[in-house]
């Protein structure tokens, strides 16, 4: 029965065979987790950031993540084993794969992007590239590109030059005053897609040492905690600037069940990334996508482009 | 057709709380009973390894069961798994159970004092890297410092069962007698020969214990007491192997102690895990690259938790 269901999706150019991915940084490189899950059964997989150079990411010292109320703080920095390294050791599994991958790309400059996606965009592996504009947690480089509109355009045009064929996806940061002015930024400079949102800056404070729990002082805030904001921005971008000019969003920000990405396909977004919930439960995505399926059967949606966007006014009651 | 090959080292698995059992104080021990697959993986399972529990949808203790101090704590919403070590691990007609001792201390422990047999918990695991055995070394000097002492009773089993002829000492330390995450009352126990532990007594293997206001015990740091003891002891350093568990600034200790000495020595370390299988990068530990002053960071729950003790750069 639940074969009548179309739940493949057009991303920008590239097919899904469902609209579910897992978000970067939270899977690895998709060598990590075959204990858990079979890879190939997501609709795309976002590699960990990858950087010109190998980056140790913060110090450890007083631990890199905290838990709050429904949510985490991470200030990881960025570790990742470099651009090199991830050619010679991660490539030739991600050469194994039949699901989309895209490689999600970090640096500290403009040429640091652009040498990682020019050595990248001749690879038959990899489909496209996810443009991480928005990292809160290192010093140089990270959220100041995603955050200033003129630096959001300069990047994005550099990049999508160096991505040739490749799609280009820009991830954009929650922390600004509009988003849908660094969304459309980013599209008007070229991105082929979105994904929003990355984490929320923010701090955990030691009452008892009046210290910032992490040695970075902030980290990223993400988990379902800030699901209701992140479905609210993916609403705003859609309707602000995505349906217009037809550019896919990747939604994300909390998702931990099918209800939770089946509220952002019908806030606006074509797909959806699963992120923090794979650290609780490695293989959530799998559940996910068959929630979708079961969804769409019993709302008789033939194909889940249906859905997206579908966003009913909300009653209002005269005054 | 299904062998031992086939089936998965680790992975996510219900087991089935058999008894959760207040030692005293703080402290409990929750036997947990792995079927099918789960049995297999958590019936490889090694001392020092460990497994991350979802705690989030366990009740709370009523408010008045909780401590004043822990009261804000038990109202936290927790979100992610947490990881623990094991004390015991026993397999017996294709089930296997897992023993875990625990301190309530925050908002997921204070949920994990309600678990009650029959309940059903999930369980990510076995991770990380246990103890390495001591090949060819005749004594074996566990050193643990408060909650420390969960893997290497674990260790104290393996050690007895599969290395007999290698001589096993443990020395326990506490800031004081309550805060020993043992069963039995010290009171009753002989000082002749140092202490008797059960939990170590059980698998032949002698104690010494200290607190660091003497309450129970030498009175002051267990490193103190375990460096008073070597000084004691003619050992042949390259002949003995030292397994140390307890907080960062002991475990610093015990790798100043065992360099100066040239013994080999393993420390299980601990760092606040979001994931436990490698993916969130969160539990990095600083280490010597071999031969340079450079330093890498090592993942906690993928390289450890358990190091050799001249590798980590502690920072105190």
């Amino acid at each position: 029965m639940t074969e009548t269901v179309d739940i493949s999706v057009d991303f920008a150019g590239v097919r899904l065979a469902n609209p579910v991915f897992t978000a970067s940084g939270t899977c690895g490189y998709a060598d990590e987790l075959t204990d858990f899950m079979d890879i190939n059964l997501l609709g795309g997989f976002i590699t960990k950031s990858v950087t010109l150079k190998p980056r140790k990411g913060n110090p450890p010292n007083g631990g890199r993540i905290v838990e709050t109320d429904s949510g985490m703080l991470n200030a990881i920095g960025l570790a990742n084993i470099g651009l090199d390294a991830f050619i010679q050791e991660k490539l030739p599994v991600i050469e194994k794969l039949t699901v989309p991958v895209f490689v999600n790309v970090a640096g500290e400059t403009i040429d640091d992007y652009v040498a990682v996606v020019q050595r990248l965009a001749t690879e038959q592996a990899i489909a496209g590239f996810e443009l991480n504009i928005s990292c809160p947690n290192v010093a140089k480089g990270g959220i100041s590109f995603g955050t200033e509109p003129a630096q959001v355009t300069e990047i994005t045009s550099a990049v999508k030059k160096a991505a040739g064929e490749k799609v280009l996806m820009v991830k954009l940061s929650p922390c600004v005053t509009d988003i849908s002015v660094i969304a459309r930024a980013a599209v008007e400079a070229g991105a082929d897609a979105l994904s929003l949102v990355n984490t929320f800056t923010a701090m955990v404070i030691d009452i008892e040492t009046r210290k910032p729990v992490l040695a970075n002082r902030t980290g990223g805030l993400s988990g379902p905690a800030i699901k209701p904001i992140a479905v609210y921005l993916v609403n705003k971008v859609y309707n602000e600037v995505a349906k217009e000019r037809g550019i896919p969003i990747l939604g994300l920000g909390g998702i931990r069940t099918a209800s939770d990405a089946i509220e952002f396909i019908i806030a606006g977004a074509s797909a959806v990334a699963v992120g923090t919930a794979n650290f609780i439960e490695p293989g959530c995505a799998v559940k996910i996508i068959e929630g979708i399926k079961k969804y769409c059967v019993r709302k008789e949606i033939k194909n889940i482009k249906e859905l997206i966007g579908c966003l009913e006014q909300a009653q209002i009651d005269p005054p | 057709m299904t062998n031992e090959l086939s089936k998965p080292n680790k992975g996510v698995f219900d087991a089935v709380v058999f008894a959760n059992k207040q030692i005293r104080q703080r402290f409990y021990r929750v036997g947990l009973e792995f079927s099918g697959d789960g049995a297999a993986a958590f019936g490889k399972a090694k001392a020092g390894q460990f497994a991350e529990l979802d705690l989030s949808c366990i009740a709370l203790p009523p408010i008045e069961g909780i401590a004043e101090d822990l009261r804000d704590a038990a109202e936290r919403k927790i979100l992610l798994r947490r990881p623990f070590s094991f004390c015991d691990v026993s397999s017996r007609r294709e089930k296997t159970r897992v023993d875990i001792l625990y301190c309530a201390v925050g908002p997921a422990t204070l949920r994990m004092t309600t678990l009650s047999a029959g309940n059903s918990v999930s369980v990510i695991g076995p991770l990380g890297n246990g103890f390495q055995m001591p090949a060819g070394k005749r004594t074996a000097l566990l050193v643990s410092g408060g909650m420390g002492a969960g893997p290497l009773i674990h260790l104290a089993k393996t050690l007895a069962t599969d290395y007999p002829d290698v001589e096993v000492i443990a020395f326990a330390g506490a800031k004081t007698k309550t805060e020993l995450p043992f069963e039995r009352p010290l009171d009753e126990i002989s000082q002749q020969l140092g202490f008797s532990l059960h939990e170590f007594a059980r698998y032949g293997v002698e104690s010494e214990v200290a607190t660091d206001d003497g309450s129970v015990g030498y009175k002051g740091l267990i490193t103190d007491c375990f460096s008073k003891w070597l000084g004691r002891r003619s050992l042949s350093a390259k002949d003995t192997i030292i397994y140390s568990c307890g907080p960062e600034t002991m475990l610093a200790q015990m790798a100043r102690i065992a360099g100066e000495r040239g013994i080999d020595c393993q420390v299980s370390m601990e760092r606040r895990m979001a994931c436990g299988i490698g993916v969130c990068q969160s539990c990095a530990v600083e280490c010597k690259v071999n031969g340079s002053s450079e330093t890498i960071y090592k993942l906690c729950c993928e390289d450890g938790p358990v190091f050799d003790s001249r590798e980590i750069v502690f920072k105190l």
